[in-house]
């Protein structure tokens, strides 16, 4: 166990420099008894000193996929490297470097957070000053320092993830992966945890971190990969995604229901091919966005309530995430 | 390794704290036992034994019909508690039968010529014959006596027996003196011989005729003290199991999975805290049969003259609780099935090991069937320190089963535990 305070932002050697962080080879799993594979046959190479995730739906396979990593679950099939180790028979080393914070809390409900903090520090190995100084660095890290010696099981929900994530880091690990970190907690945590996860990659961890919001991913990450069914269906940087796609639709909101009028009056402006009302929305398309967008808000100033907002040129990953993964809209 | 043995002390740190933090659950752990053995020591000896006023069965076989013959039935028909039967010819088999089968608790054979036996024993005593050169042996009076006959009873009935035997041997003595000193006019006579140099009858004895035969029963508390304490110690396992389930519902079981923490630092971090309380259960339960039990009127627990051998006991009884506990925990799925499963399977095997109802009274092929259960090797290892008197050599059969069924237990819970689907 190195005793520096941060890990060192450089990778140590040539050789590991080309190796990327995880890379997965027609990595398959099925579990006893699925019906169809969690995973089926996923090719990824997330590489060294960047922010990747990985989105998905509600059982895509991304926390299956994340047990992997974490020498929890057994493949099926295919390859699994981490720093160009091999899960299933270097796990020693993968352990030592590798950091993983799972999706739903693993404390100790009745021991207090730095009483979680130091046994799972001492399961790592750590010991002495060294230790204290980890359960410090972690307490300050998710602002816990005050909460230190209350039980978890006093805390709110997000400051039990706070302290899950920060469990990860005790033996301070070169790659970190987390699965959903910010799944149920208010804005002011979630945007503690992402900052402190830009401050860990800025000093050179490897972030792996599994999301279904997407703006979280649009603002977090450097690449992301998209896997539904167990499949891998995109990997990509993020402005290269983004630029694929470009919505061309101006979607206007009002505050209350406008006039069936408003639509049709819409359609009669040169430029504009449909206008479809549903509800307080409406939707123009056009193929010279720019130039209608003048004509629709006279249009709209004479004749319908109140103008909420006017979206539009804004292309997202939660477009691309659904126009890959199909917009099923009811749950599997 | 010594990395490893860090780890182990950080984890058996871990569960002492979770389990010091349960308040309410320790408490139930360390009076639940002790509550037991107090209310059932006091109580069940109206259920094994006999209440007071109640009349027993006692058959006298008078194969001699003169004076040690009448004046045993004599004695016994003036004790308004007994209700007498007398027999003039009956094998020791067939009395012992009649004991087994229930008609009577109590069984005296007197031997046909028993008083001429007497009367010639008692000739040669006051000839002053040496001891060695005696024909005559002394007369065997024998008893026999229904394990479940309560001890207080059973000694009463002994001791009237051997005072009858006394009374009839002054009688019988006063008489050939007389005789003597008739004949001899008082010319000879040199005083009294030393009557203690040989008794004319042997001392009463009583042997208890349980079904496999043989052994002494032990008393109400020699058997309930051991009975709750290995009870107690099983039951542990229902926390143990819960609480390494909860550990794997709250996650934390796979986070360690994720670091290098061998099997038997998680299990052990767990088996060594309720191996304390298993300890702390025992000697709370004899301390209390000790001390406490002879002040609320019942009879006071002796622990044998082999502190060893009890610690033996102690220790493996413990580690194959724990072992089971282990065991369950790591194959059931939820802690209701864990709970369910252990808590049923320790009754089972308390009922079968003869924990709940003492072997002596069960069934002949039930007692064969209690050697599957370990409550009952652990029993049969506190009895042979409590009621026979064992040492550690006694016992050492019943603890390394009890240590083997542990290790196995052991063994195949890491091999479960280290498994990844
Ligand atoms: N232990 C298991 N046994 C059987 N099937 C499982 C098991 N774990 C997961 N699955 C199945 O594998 C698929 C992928 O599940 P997984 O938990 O990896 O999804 P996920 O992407 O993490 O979903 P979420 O966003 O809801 O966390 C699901 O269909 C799930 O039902
Ligand atoms: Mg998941």
């Amino acid at each position: 166990m190195t005793s520096t305070a941060s890990p060192s932002p450089v990778p140590q050697s040539d050789v590991r420099a080309g190796t990327p962080a995880i890379e997965l080879k027609g990595l398959s799993k099925s579990f006893p008894g699925g019906r169809a594979p969690a995973l089926d046959g996923v090719d990824l190479s997330v590489p060294r000193g960047g922010i990747f995730g990985i989105l998905g739906p509600n059982g895509a396979g991304k926390t299956t996929l994340m047990s992997i990593l974490g020498g929890l679950i057994l493949p099926s099939s295919g390859s699994v490297r981490i720093d160009g180790h091999d899960v299933l028979t270097e796990a020693r080393h993968i352990r030592h470097i590798l950091g993983l914070v799972p999706q739903e809390p693993a404390i100790y409900p009745t021991l207090t957070a730095r009483e979680n903090l130091d046994f799972f520090g001492r399961m790592q190995g750590l010991s002495g000053a060294y230790l204290e100084s980890r359960i410090q660095a972690c307490l300050e890290l998710v602002e816990m320092t005050g909460e230190a010696d209350q039980r978890v099981e006093q805390f709110s929900g997000g400051y039990k993830r706070r302290l899950n994530m920060v469990i990860g880091l005790m033996h301070e690990p070169e790659i970190l992966i987390l699965d959903e970190p910010t799944v149920a907690i208010d804005p002011h945590s979630r945007a503690l945890i992402h900052h402190r996860l830009r401050e860990l990659n800025a000093a050179g961890i490897s972030i792996l971190i599994s999301t279904h919001y997407m703006e979280e991913a649009e603002m977090l990450c450097d690449e992301i990969a998209i896997i539904d069914h167990g499949r891998l269906m995109v990997q990509g940087l993020v402005p290269d995604l983004l630029a694929q796609r470009r919505d061309e639709a101006i979607e206007l909101q009002f505050f209350g229901e406008p006039g069936a009028g408003l639509a049709r009056a819409l359609e009669t402006i040169p430029g504009v091919q449909r206008a479809e009302q549903a509800g307080c929305r409406v939707r123009v398309f056009s193929d010279r966005p720019e130039q209608v967008i003048a004509p629709i808000m006279q249009r709209v100033q004479a004749e319908a309530p109140t103008l909420r907002s006017l979206v539009f040129g804004r292309a997202s990953l939660e477009q691309v995430f659904l126009s890959l993964t199909g917009d099923r809209g009811a749950p599997r | 390794m010594m990395r490893d043995l860090a780890k182990l002390r950080a984890s058996v740190v871990k569960e002492a704290r979770i389990l010091l933090r349960d308040r309410q659950a320790l408490i139930l752990f360390f009076t639940m036992p002790v509550l037991f053995v107090l209310i059932l020591s006091l109580s069940l000896r109206d259920v094994f034994g006999d209440r007071p006023g109640a009349t027993f069965p006692v058959l006298v076989v008078a194969e001699d019909q003169a004076e040690v013959g009448r004046g045993i039935v004599a004695t016994f028909r003036a004790n308004p508690h007994i209700r007498l039967a007398l027999a003039e010819r009956a094998s020791e088999a067939q009395a012992r039968q009649w004991l087994i089968d229930g008609h009577y608790r109590f069984v005296v054979l007197v031997p046909a010529g028993a008083t001429l036996q007497a009367k010639r024993r008692l000739g040669e005593i006051m000839a002053e014959v040496p001891a060695d050169l005696r024909l005559e042996q002394p007369v065997a009076v024998r008893v026999l006596a229904d394990p479940s006959l309560r001890s207080d009873y059973r000694k009463v009935l002994e001791g009237s027996l051997d005072l009858a035997l006394h009374g009839i041997e002054m009688k019988l003595g006063r008489e050939q003196l007389e005789q003597t000193l008739r004949v001899t006019q008082g010319a000879h006579f040199t005083g009294l011989p030393d009557m203690d140099q040989g008794r004319v009858f042997q001392p009463v004895h009583g042997e208890t005729v349980t079904k496999r035969g043989g052994g002494p029963t032990p008393t109400s508390v020699q058997q309930n003290a051991p009975a709750w304490t290995l009870l107690a110690m099983f039951f542990l396992t229902v926390p143990l199991s819960v609480a390494f389930i909860k550990e794997r519902e709250q996650g934390s079981l796979f986070r360690l999975q994720t670091m290098t923490v061998p099997a038997w630092v998680v299990l052990g971090g767990k088996a060594v805290p309720y191996f304390v309380i298993n300890q702390i259960q025992m000697i709370s339960v004899l301390a209390v049969s000790v001390h406490v039990l002879p002040l609320l009127g019942g009879d006071p627990l002796g622990l044998g003259n082999a502190p060893l051998a009890l610690l033996l006991m102690g220790a493996s009884a413990s580690l194959a609780a724990i072992g089971f506990g282990i065991a369950v925990a790591v194959y059931a799925r939820t802690t209701e099935q864990a709970a369910g499963f252990s808590s049923a399977t320790v009754m089972i095997m308390g009922a079968l090991g003869g924990i709940l109802v003492p072997k002596a009274v069960m069934l002949p092929i039930m007692q064969e069937l209690a050697v599957i259960s370990p409550l009952s090797w652990g029993l049969d290892g506190f009895l042979d320190i409590f009621v026979r008197g064992g040492g550690v050599d006694d016992v050492l059969p019943e603890a390394l089963a009890l240590l083997a069924f542990s290790a196995f237990c052991h063994a195949i819970a890491i091999q479960r535990y280290r498994r990844r689907v």
